[in-house]
């Protein structure tokens, strides 16, 4: 097994009373866009930190590229960071303010040159090496900042929720602009944002992380359509739960009995036994709703409301046995009547299982 | 100008303007006017500028002037930036002691710290003299210092240090290619601050002076005490037109140093009275 | 890392690897700040806080006639000596001029920062400088040239003679000459920090004063009087707290005739040498200021009134 570009190891962090990581074993593979994504405060930042070196776990250790980075202070590690106030260095132009870091590498002329030119090129940045930080707009801020980080051809690139100040158009461009740039550069990308679309959109694996602890790391599919619990599934999307119970195991299935409805198929994580409390989760665009009721076994809801959001519609649902429910639909077609009484049904493949033990995040 | 709503306003600010401006008009007219009584304009000369230019007196208070002063701005600079870089990462409580001592020295009326510093001289038997009335103006100067200084380094986006270290910087080499670079402008604005207070200092000069040369302001006072010939006029338009000078550059070089980080803010000395 | 199909999150360790080892840089982390605050340190402590101290203790001491040697020994003898009308007559003129003089400064920055602050940001700034230029000048020959329009003779005398008024105008080396004397000095220094409280003020709330019925006097004695507040009170301590303890102006404008606190002060330490007497003066001088601090910073609102 290679050596990963991350490695965090039972990693703990407080600050006085306060934990702000706790227990986190983490691996990032080299050459992956990794993202770390969570509700603010959950310690996603201070992970990002410590990796950089800008904080000491209190117990555990961090290694980079296999090397052992306990101790190892922020100026000797073969990470970079992008900002998130991008701290640019106000007082020197753009061409000198992506040249520090090789200027402290002590870094011969003629090199520094080439390597600073071909940064400036890589963010599109040609032609305003001679601006000052103020004279630029935030996203040409923001890819100087990019750029003095890759220039010095980190091991890992460190990213602290870049994007933020930026408009939403910006933003999109951005995105693309990042992933893009990763796959032809092949840094290791480790990113943190609060916006889970950003990171799923850019990303090869995500981590979520709630209160300190990790919730579930997986690639984007895994996570949304295979959420390890409640607060994951309800982090990355919206979601419709049934409570229930399991009741045995068929081939790579799970029988399971759904409170008022009775007895269903469901997928599900590994290791469940029956007897177990579950939660079945089915994402609202997978609920199909019926004009007959008859159609869906007997399943049916009141239309609430519903609302046009151009390519998809939502319906907002209430059925006397499930309770509160969103359905998602094509933005063509008739909506139903609000009012109206649907049929509602989903396939058995597009629930998933959580254990009900976690409904409690 | 916006007049017409505040007449009352106007009235009285134009008056203020014209009673602040009077007497540096009357210096500067009668430092040409030959009639020496107050009887009016005598014609126009150069001969009191001679005068002030040749005498010893104000040669030699010149000369300690301009070394007093240089000296109190150097140490006044230094304990502002090592204060305010302390002051990072400071807790607020002894934040607010820091600052209780800024205002204190500054508040504090000039005779009451001159006459203690003149008195603890005294006691540990510190000959009076050059050092010591630098010392003694720095003791406030500092203080005028390290407001300037800590307003823009408020400003600062903390991350720059981060940032910098980052990038490979030790410590020391983030200190001299980042904090110290960033701060510079108000490091010059500062020393030319504390040089001009300095520069034109009477109270803790005379207290301290002890039997070394006079400083030019206390030279002045002199003048004035055994009834002055106009030369004061001369002097003094001389060295308001200096100060004036130097406090211009300190307010260009604060201003112009521009917006730091994103927010675009652009450095204004009136900073000092907002925010903190 | 295992992981089954679901993506489910790994296996915990059974036991964290060791903590950290405990680092050393921590010291040399505290150690450097304090190198940090040493100098300031140096001059507050020893410049600063030890020669008051000094002081108040002192105040406490007395002096010997003959050999002029001072003695430190617990006598109130210093403070008592206040009671003498003599030193009481000059140090209540002292105070009541300087309260009067903030006054007058008050009310006259304010009205001069008011008219400052409804301008346009071009004629502000240009405003400012011509208010902050003159406090540029050498603060002494500014004070001298008052000498020569107050004096009889000069030009004021002349304009208000002819203007019509019988004699003079006798105002030089008077309590006048040297309140117009610290009303001249101070007035810039009163007029920023009003200024600045006064630009704070949201044009908006203008509007909505006015929205809810208020006429512009009432705009300005709800809205921008309470808001000016807090820069009203930093220009009464700045300007107020120093001129107590003012020496210059009185010794050119006060022409030895009138004294103040300031004056004897510095008498008594560079002429008389009754240093203990003179410090029971500064310690006087300080106890007065402190009140003053402390009832003003009480008036003061709380924090920002944004």
């Amino acid at each position: 097994m290679t050596d990963a570009a991350v490695d965090i190891n039972g990693v703990e962090k407080r600050f006085g009373d306060l934990v702000a990581v706790r227990n986190l074993d983490l691996r990032i593979e080299p050459g992956e866009f990794f993202s770390i994504i969570g509700p603010s405060g959950c310690g996603k930042t201070t992970t990002l930190r410590m990796i950089a070196g800008f904080e000491d776990p209190t117990a555990g250790r961090i290694s980079v590229g296999g090397r052992d980075m306990t101790g190892v202070r922020p100026y000797r590690r073969p990470v970079n960071t992008v900002f998130q106030s991008y701290a640019l260095f106000p007082h020197l132009d753009v061409f000198e303010n992506v040249a520090f870091g090789l200027r402290e590498a002590k870094v011969g002329k003629a090199e520094v040159r080439t390597r600073v030119d071909e940064a400036v090129t890589l963010v599109q940045l040609q032609g305003r090496e001679r601006s000052r930080p103020r004279q630029l707009s935030g996203g040409q801020q923001q890819r100087v900042a990019l750029a003095r980080a890759l220039v010095n051809r980190p091991e890992v690139l460190l990213l602290d929720e870049p994007l933020g100040a930026l408009d939403l158009k910006l933003r999109t461009d951005m995105q693309t602009q990042l992933k893009d740039l990763q796959r032809s550069v092949g840094v290791t990308f480790c990113y943190v944002t609060h916006d889970q679309g950003e990171a799923f959109s850019m990303s090869d694996r995500v981590a979520v992380m709630n209160h300190g602890l990790l919730e579930q790391v997986g690639t984007p599919e895994e996570i949304y359509h295979r959420p390890a619990s409640s607060f994951v599934a309800d982090f990355v999307g919206t979601a419709n739960r049934f409570a229930g119970r399991v009741e045995g195991v068929e081939a790579d299935r799970y029988a399971v009995a759904i409170d008022g409805i009775g007895r269903r198929t469901a997928r599900g994580p590994a290791g469940l036994e029956s007897g177990a409390a579950v939660l079945v989760l089915v994402r609202p665009e997978n609920l199909v709703l019926n004009g007959s009721v008859g159609e869906s076994g007997g399943l049916d809801a009141n239309v609430v409301d519903t609302a046009f959001l151009g390519a998809e519609r939502t319906v907002r649902l209430h059925s006397p046995k499930l309770g509160e429910l969103t359905a998602t639909a094509r933005g063509s077609g008739e909506p139903p009547e609000q009012g109206s009484r649907v049929g509602l049904s989903w396939a058995d493949d597009d629930a998933w299982l959580i254990p009900a033990a976690d409904a409690a995040s | 100008m916006n007049v017409r709503r505040h007449p009352f306003a106007a009235s009285v600010s134009l008056l203020v303007l014209l009673f602040l401006w009077l007497p540096l008009i009357v210096v500067a007219v009668n430092s040409f006017n030959q009639q020496t009584i107050m009887a009016g304009w005598g014609g126009f000369t150069t001969h009191w500028y001679g005068l002030a230019l040749h005498d010893q007196n104000v040669r030699t208070g010149l000369e300690t002037t301009l070394y007093i002063a240089v000296a109190s701005a150097l140490l006044s600079l230094a304990i502002a930036v090592s204060g305010a870089l302390w002051w990072r990462r400071a807790s607020p409580k002894a934040r607010a002691v820091y600052d209780g001592l800024i205002y204190a020295r500054i508040i504090l009326p000039e005779v009451v710290s001159a006459t203690a510093l003149f008195f603890l001289f005294l006691k540990i038997h510190f000959t009076l003299g050059l050092t010591a009335i630098v010392i003694g103006h720095t003791v406030w100067n500092s203080a005028y210092a390290a407001i300037i200084v800590q307003a823009r380094m408020a400003g600062l986006d903390p991350a720059l240090e981060e940032a910098a270290a980052d990038l490979g910087a030790t410590p020391w080499r983030t200190f001299r290619r980042v904090t110290f670079a960033a701060l510079l402008p108000a490091i010059i604005a500062a020393g030319l601050l504390a040089f001009t207070f300095s520069f034109d200092d009477v109270v803790t000069s005379v207290f301290l002076q002890g039997a070394s040369n006079t400083p030019l302001p206390v030279v002045i006072l002199g003048m004035i005490r055994f009834r002055i010939t106009p030369e004061i006029n001369a002097i003094g338009l001389l060295v308001m037109l200096f100060t004036v000078t130097l406090m211009s550059i300190a307010v260009l070089i604060y201003a112009t140093a521009g917006s730091l980080g994103r927010s675009g803010r652009r450095g204004n000395m009136l900073d000092i009275y907002r925010g903190r | 890392m295992d992981r089954d199909q679901g993506g489910v999150a790994i296996e915990r360790v059974a036991a964290p690897p060791p903590a950290a080892p405990r680092r050393r840089r921590i010291d040399t982390g505290r150690f450097a700040r304090l190198a940090l605050l040493a100098p300031t340190l140096a001059i507050t402590l020893v410049c600063f806080i030890v020669p008051l101290g000094l002081i108040a203790l002192y105040s406490f001491g007395s002096v010997n006639q003959v050999d002029f040697n001072v003695y430190f020994g617990w006598t109130t003898g210093n403070y008592r000596a206040f009671t003498s009308s003599l030193y009481l007559n000059t140090l209540a003129r002292s105070v009541i001029l300087s309260v009067s003089t903030t006054l007058a400064c008050a009310v006259i920055g304010f009205t001069f920062a008011y008219f400052i602050s409804r301008q346009s940001p071009r004629a502000q700034r240009l405003l400012l400088v011509a208010v902050i230029v003159p406090f540029w000048t050498s603060f002494i020959v500014r004070t001298y040239s008052w000498v020569d329009l107050l004096q009889n003779l000069g030009p004021i005398d002349r304009f208000a003679r002819a203007l019509g008024m019988n004699g003079h105008i006798d105002i030089l080396y008077t309590q006048w000459s040297i309140g117009i004397g610290i009303l001249y000095s101070y007035l810039p220094l009163m007029i920023l920090p009003i200024y600045v409280s006064l630009e704070r003020i949201d044009p908006a709330l203008f509007d909505a004063a006015e929205d809810l019925g208020a006429t512009p006097w009432r705009q300005f004695r709800r809205v921008v009087l309470p808001m000016a507040v807090p820069g009203l009170i930093a220009g009464i301590i700045i300007v107020g707290v120093p001129a107590l303890g003012e020496y210059v102006i009185p010794e050119i404008l006060g022409g030895g005739k009138t004294l103040m606190a300031g004056n004897i002060l510095a008498d008594q330490f560079l002429q008389t040498g009754n240093y203990p007497f003179g410090s029971a003066l500064a310690v006087s001088i300080m106890a007065v200021l402190m009140v003053l601090l402390f009832t003003l910073r009480r008036a003061q609102p709380a924090a920002d009134p944004q």
